[in-house]
This record gives C-alpha cells, sequence and structure tokens, in this order.
C-alpha cells in the first residue's frame, strides 16, 4: 500500500486504499458507542496519536476462504492454512480513553517514529464517543469487535488486486530433519482481567493452560489483544498477527532450525497459577519433542516472575531457553535491569531500557484526546518521557532493534 | 583550556568541621584546599576556575541542594566538574555523587572520586565514580587518579572499570543490527551450541533484607501504616502518579477512625482499583489498626501514612523513598511500620 485517501467508495487501485467514511463508520456501530471518528494517520507526517489502544492488520481469507479472527468475525474453527490476503503498510487503529488503559503514544515522524510499527504504517485511527450510561466493558467489546471488522472490510477491499508479493510460509513440522533442532516460540500473553486480556478463538484466556497450536493460527488472528496496559511492553493484535519471533524462526526453518510450534501461556495474577503455568508449558515442549524455545512476555515487572519460572523450568526439563526482557534501569541505566531473573536459564536479549527518557518535538496534529494526560500537556506539545510510553517501543516479542549496551562513548547532546 | 569546577565539603573547603556540617552551598573563584594540588596534577590545558562546596548534613537533608551547587558551577562556566575525593565519609559521598549527577544531567561532564564502599557510588547517575582509598591518608594517590579520570572525561572517553571506575556502568539505549527477535533465535542456537554464558542482559544483583526482630513490646510501641497502593485523598491532591512514581506523599489519619469510601482513592495505574475505592482499608487497614490500637495490642497508630505508587518504579528511585522513610519514620519515633503492597 502506497497511499491512502477517504472518498466516495471504499476500494483499492494502483496502490491507493480509498475508504468511505460512512461505511467504515457503520462496522463500528454498536449501542455502547455513541459514534466514531476516522482519520489517517501516515508515516513522516507530524501527527501523534495518543491513548493507543489496539492497532490491527487487515487480512481476510477472501470470500468462501472461512475467516479471520476466528471467534470474533468467523467461527472459532482453526484457521492457519490456505491463502491469507494481507494489506500490507496498513493499520486500524482505536485511540482514546478506556479504563485501566496505560497511556502510550505514536509518532509519525521524529525520533519515536522509529520504535513503533505503528511509526511506519498508515493507520486508520478510531476515535471514539461511548454512548451515555454504557459500560465501559461493552465500549470496549464494541470497539473491538468494530475494529476487527473494519480490518476486515478494507482487505476484502483489495483482494481482486495481483498481490506485489507472495510469501509462502513455513508450517510447524511434525517430522524431524536429523540434526536440526525443534524449536519453539513460547509467547505469555498478559490476562489480568477487563481491560487486561488477550482473547485466545475470542475466549478469555486468563484461565486457560498453556496451548500448543501452529504457527499459522496466529497469521490469521487467532489471537486478539484486549490488553491496555504498559504501552511499551504491550503486543498489540497486530504483533501477533506479525509474530516477529515465529517470522525470525521461519527463516531459518529447514536451515539451521525446526519451526515446532508456538505456545500461549497466560500470565496469572497469583504466584501459584505462575508455579503452574510455567510449569505446564515445560511439560508441554517436552511432550511436543522440543529442544529449545524463545520465550517472550507482554507487561511489566510481575511478566518477568513469569518468564523467569518459565524459564528455568524449562532447562530443568532439558529444553534451551533464551528470554526477552525490556530493562527497567532507571533513567540513567544504572539499576538492576530486571526485577526477576531467570537463576539457570540466564540467557536474556535485551529490548531496550523502559526508563530512559526521549524528547519528542511538537507535532502539528493529535488524534485520540486533546491532552497527554500522563505529562498534563496539550497532545501536539514537545514531550520528555520514558520509552515506556511509546507503543511497542520495548516490543517484549521481539520486533523492535532497541537494544542496551553498557555506554562506550559519551553521548552528544 | 578546560575550566573545572571542584567540589569540596566544609572540611576541605576550610570552612570548619563536624560543626559546620549544616553550612549551606558556597563557592570561591581558584582551587581550594586539596584543589591546589588537583590543579597541579591536572596540569596545562586546565584550570581550576572555581571551587563549591557545602556541609555535609545540609548536603544530604535537601533535594534541591546539589541543583543549587550545579547553578553554582554553570555560573562559573564549568565545562569540568570534579567532585571529591570524599574516600569513605557516607555524607560526603552522597554528595559528591548527587552533585555529579545533577551536573552530567545538566550537561556538564563530571567525576566523583570515593572508595568503592562509599553509599554514594550508586548514586552517581550517569556520572563516573573513580574508586580512591578509604581514608584522607590516601590523599595523593586519590587526587592523581580523579586528576588521570578528568583528563579521560575531559577527552570525551568514557571511565571504564579498568581506568579505575568503580559503581555501575549506564546502560544506554542502541538501535541493534537486528531485531530482538532474530537475535533471540542466534542467542538460543547458540545456547544448544553450548555457550553457557551468552546473554545481552547482565544478571543483576540484588539487595537482600534481613527482616527485622519481631518487637519486643507492641503494646508500648507507635506503629506506622505505609503503603505503595496509591491510596490518596480524593481528587489526588498532590498529583501522585498512577507509575513510574517519582515522589511520596503523606497524609494525616488524626482523628480518623476508619477511611470512608469515596473520601480516598487510589490512583494506582497496575491494577483495577475498584475493589480498593470500594474500601480504602484493603489498601490501607486503618479499621483493624484502630481495633488493635483499642484492644492494646499496639501502643499507638502513626498519626500520618506514607504512600507511593509501586508500578514500574525505578529500583534506584524505590532505594531512594526507602532511605527517605526510613529517616522519617525513625525521627518520628516510629518502632515499626506496615508495608500494605499490592
Amino acid at each position: 500500500m502506497r497511499a491512502v485517501e477517504f472518498g466516495p467508495a471504499t476500494g483499492y487501485a494502483g496502490g491507493v486504499l480509498t475508504v468511505a467514511r460512512s461505511e467504515a463508520e457503520a462496522r463500528l456501530a454498536h449501542p455502547a458507542l455513541d459514534g466514531v471518528r476516522l482519520s489517517w494517520a501516515s508515516p513522516g507526517e507530524a501527527v501523534r496519536i495518543v491513548k493507543v489502544l489496539d492497532a490491527v492488520e487487515p487480512r481476510t481469507k477472501g470470500p468462501g476462504g472461512g475467516g479471520v479472527f476466528p471467534g470474533f468475525t468467523g467461527p472459532a474453527r482453526p484457521p492457519g492454512r490456505g491463502e491469507t490476503h494481507v494489506l500490507r503498510g496498513a493499520a486500524v487503529v482505536a485511540a482514546g480513553y478506556l479504563p485501566r488503559a496505560q497511556e502510550g503514544l505514536v509518532d509519525l515522524s521524529g525520533p519515536a517514529a522509529p520504535l513503533s510499527p505503528l511509526g511506519a504504517t498508515h493507520n486508520l485511527v478510531v476515535e471514539f464517543r461511548p454512548a451515555a450510561g454504557a459500560a465501559w466493558e461493552d465500549v470496549d467489546d464494541a470497539l473491538r469487535r468494530g475494529l476487527l471488522r473494519l480490518a476486515v472490510r478494507l482487505a476484502d477491499a483489495a483482494v481482486d488486486a495481483p498481490p506485489d508479493t507472495v510469501e509462502v510460509l513455513a508450517t510447524a513440522g511434525r517430522r524431524n530433519r536429523p540434526g536440526l533442532p525443534r524449536i519453539a516460540a513460547v509467547t505469555n500473553l498478559q490476562t489480568q482481567g477487563a481491560f487486561k486480556d488477550v482473547f485466545v478463538y475470542g475466549r478469555r484466556f486468563a484461565a486457560a493452560l498453556p496451548t500448543l497450536i501452529a504457527p499459522g493460527e496466529l497469521d490469521d488472528g487467532a489471537v486478539v489483544s484486549g490488553q491496555f496496559g504498559h504501552p511499551g511492553l504491550k503486543n498489540p493484535t497486530y504483533l501477533h498477527q506479525n509474530h516477529p519471533v515465529v517470522e525470525a524462526l521461519r527463516l531459518r526453518h529447514g536451515h539451521d532450525l525446526l519451526l515446532a510450534g508456538v505456545v500461549l501461556a497466560p500470565e496469572p495474577v497469583e504466584a501459584a497459577g505462575k508455579e503452574l503455568v510455567s510449569a505446564h508449558a515445560a511439560r508441554l515442549c517436552a511432550l511436543a519433542g522440543i529442544d529449545g524455545a524463545v520465550v517472550t512476555k507482554e507487561g511489566g515487572g510481575n511478566a518477568d516472575a513469569d518468564m523467569a519460572l518459565k524459564m528455568d523450568a524449562l532447562e530443568d526439563a532439558g529444553i534451551a531457553a533464551v528470554g526477552l526482557f525490556a530493562e527497567m534501569a532507571g533513567p540513567d541505566g544504572t539499576a538492576p535491569p530486571v526485577v526477576v531473573p531467570p537463576e539457570r536459564a540466564t540467557a536474556m536479549v535485551s529490548t531496550g531500557n523502559y526508563d530512559e527518557r526521549l524528547r519528542l518535538p511538537a507535532v502539528e496534529r493529535a488524534l485520540g484526546g486533546e491532552r497527554f494526560d500522563l505529562a498534563g500537556v496539550e497532545a501536539t506539545a514537545a514531550l520528555e518521557v520514558p520509552t515506556a510510553v511509546v507503543y511497542c517501543s520495548l516490543s517484549p516479542l521481539g520486533w523492535g532493534r532497541l537494544t542496551c549496551r553498557e555506554q562506550l562513548e559519551r553521548s552528544i547532546a | 583550556m578546560t575550566r573545572v569546577v571542584h567540589y569540596l565539603n566544609q572540611f576541605f573547603a576550610g570552612i570548619g568541621g563536624e560543626d559546620s556540617a549544616g553550612v549551606g552551598p558556597g563557592t570561591a573563584a581558584g582551587p581550594v584546599g586539596p584543589g591546589r594540588r588537583l590543579g597541579a596534577l591536572l596540569g596545562d590545558g586546565f584550570e581550576i576556575v572555581a571551587t563549591v562546596w557545602c556541609g555535609d548534613d545540609h548536603a544530604a537533608a535537601g533535594d534541591g541542594v546539589a541543583a543549587e551547587i550545579v547553578a553554582m558551577a554553570a555560573e562559573a562556566k564549568a565545562e569540568l566538574l570534579l567532585a571529591g575525593p570524599a574516600f569513605g565519609s557516607g555524607r560526603y559521598g552522597l554528595a559528591c555523587a548527587r552533585v555529579a549527577a545533577a551536573a552530567e544531567a545538566a550537561g556538564i561532564p563530571a567525576v566523583a572520586a570515593m572508595h568503592e564502599d562509599n553509599p554514594g557510588v550508586g548514586d552517581a547517575g550517569a556520572a563516573p565514580v573513580v574508586g580512591v582509598g578509604p581514608s584522607a591518608r590516601e590523599m595523593p594517590a586519590a587526587l592523581d587518579r580523579l586528576a588521570g579520570a578528568a583528563r579521560t572525561v575531559a577527552a570525551g572517553r568514557v571511565l571504564t572499570p579498568a581506568g579505575g571506575r568503580v559503581g555501575p556502568v549506564p546502560r544506554r539505549g542502541v538501535l541493534a543490527e537486528a531485531p530482538a527477535a532474530a537475535r533471540a533465535v542466534d542467542l538460543l542456537l547458540a545456547r544448544l551450541g553450548g555457550d553457557r554464558e551468552r546473554s545481552e542482559v547482565p544478571l543483576p544483583s540484588f539487595d537482600r533484607v534481613v527482616p527485622a526482630a519481631p518487637l519486643a513490646d507492641p503494646a508500648g510501641a507507635t506503629v506506622v501504616l505505609v503503603t505503595e497502593g496509591a491510596l490518596v485523598p480524593d481528587g489526588n491532591p498532590d498529583k501522585l502518579e498512577s507509575a513510574r512514581a517519582t515522589r511520596w506523599q503523606r497524609y494525616p489519619l488524626d482523628g480518623l477512625d476508619r477511611l470512608e469510601p469515596g473520601a480516598w482513592r487510589s490512583v494506582h495505574g497496575g491494577f483495577s482499583t475498584v475493589w480498593a475505592n470500594e474500601d480504602p482499608h484493603r489498601i490501607l487497614p486503618v479499621d483493624a489498626a484502630r481495633d488493635l490500637e483499642r484492644e492494646g495490642a499496639i501502643g499507638v497508630l502513626g498519626s500520618e501514612y506514607l504512600v507511593t505508587v509501586g508500578n514500574g518504579t525505578a529500583v534506584a528511585t524505590a532505594r531512594r523513598f526507602g532511605v527517605e522513610w526510613a529517616d522519617d519514620l525513625r525521627r518520628s519515633g516510629a518502632r515499626a511500620a506496615i508495608l500494605t503492597a499490592t
């Protein structure tokens, strides 16, 4: 996708996506919503999106294809096969106030833009007004379903266009290849109740035990985020659809490893739950004949405990484990970086320092709200903020290139 | 010519001993005391244009003192700030570290000098600390090390542990060549290949806190409630943050038998506050504490409670809160504190 616009009819031609406002708004119609406003935010523009909630990549299975986002926009049947049509370069993004949502931002230009996957996409931003008297849980649910329907609609608009690229994706192999280790992505999902929950096949994942799925199920939207805590440490639906660890494993599948599957695991809030889930994830990997696992999390320090327990449990079961951690090392980068480090499985990748300050220049327009409440200023103002407020800046799924190193030379201010 | 400003405490600045520890910040042109020898060791290309000082108690007590001292250094057009050497002296070390940290934050390169066991080592922020001996008997060698470190920093290089640095080296954000997910796969294959050492994140070492012994006589003790549950008067009059706290607050409990719902609110951003707001005692158990007070199980409930928010708080900040709370409670005469966490 090269350009976007609003127009009289929704359609796609020559790399340009045209969206008809009224038709798109109808996809979000719901008694819990009084109305929505749609706007485009495109790369390079001096625009900021504040109070960013979820982001979804437009995808469809096409006519008769069985649907994406199983459990939400289609029946909860296992997908992950056949053709998936992707409108690459676009995202549908909800932005506005919800209770418990921690305020995050995306800048489409300036130093924060390269730190977020939404800094490089054409974003159809959905702002919303809750209906009088509507329960916030219903507002959240209406937004999520509307966002997914709208994403499917945009992809459907382009389904007849010739694809720019066709990727043939590796599926998890059951057969072994001698000498190649079987690797799994172990993906922890933050599950702390309303507004901090993740959905698998349309169901809240909080009370679940770890579940083994095929990577293709992620491609077709089996995991949908409803988790609005810690903006920098969030895994939106967009990144579950484009799971970075799965992508990295696919690139090497059949060469020096075999992609053996994805284990989804909840992050319970009680210690006993964390221990049970960690032990169970390790058992599941052992049963599936996994040799090594890349373990990821969602959320802040609490989620480090899930990481540490799971990584140690995996290695105790003879499965090598590597974990992705954001460092919480204080504004100057000198504090202990991890809240709960693993004891035995000590191989960690750093996705940057949560506390490091960023200076962001003022922008021309803002979406998602008039104010950036965290700093108590106009949403368009110049800001000095911790990296943690930039949406997906510390991507626990490993999307970003941000990392930390001991300072080798004086930074030139 | 690099313009150097040198920080000393009241003793080394020649103001006075312990009796002058409360003296506020002051400044004089040129080097003072050990600064004369330091200036000579720095040699050509450096000039100590001013000396700034402060009494140890005064420097340790106030939040804004370091900024005040750095403002004096900036007034003298400092291009480099050197602090100490403080040797093993705790308050002096803390002052040197905080002044160096504040100078760095203000864009003035800085070096502090102290013994590696000085509690100030962890407080220097982004500024390097050069290790010196434990006592002032080692002044000549200490000044030599400080001068060496000053030359390194003035040349735009980073002081390394091999160069005499003690304490943590700041870890800074950089963009790696490959995304974190791809690096994780590399690391996993290396680990499967037998490399058990490789990691991008150093294992942190945490303080282990030994719990205090039980009170011998709780019935005679003042017991204070403290919390990181962010419970504040409705309206959050002091604007306590919901995450990444930089401060804490105190609110009176005098005359309160219980906390009325609606009059108190948790502003914590890390959990659903519905149940906390429905009954504020779920965060701050004033009801139970008053019962215990009436029964005589404890002496007196403290007349105020201390509160912050524990949600993504930097460890260094949390440590500072701990030091400040302990100091505050000790001065208030409290014998025990109940910390409710969420």
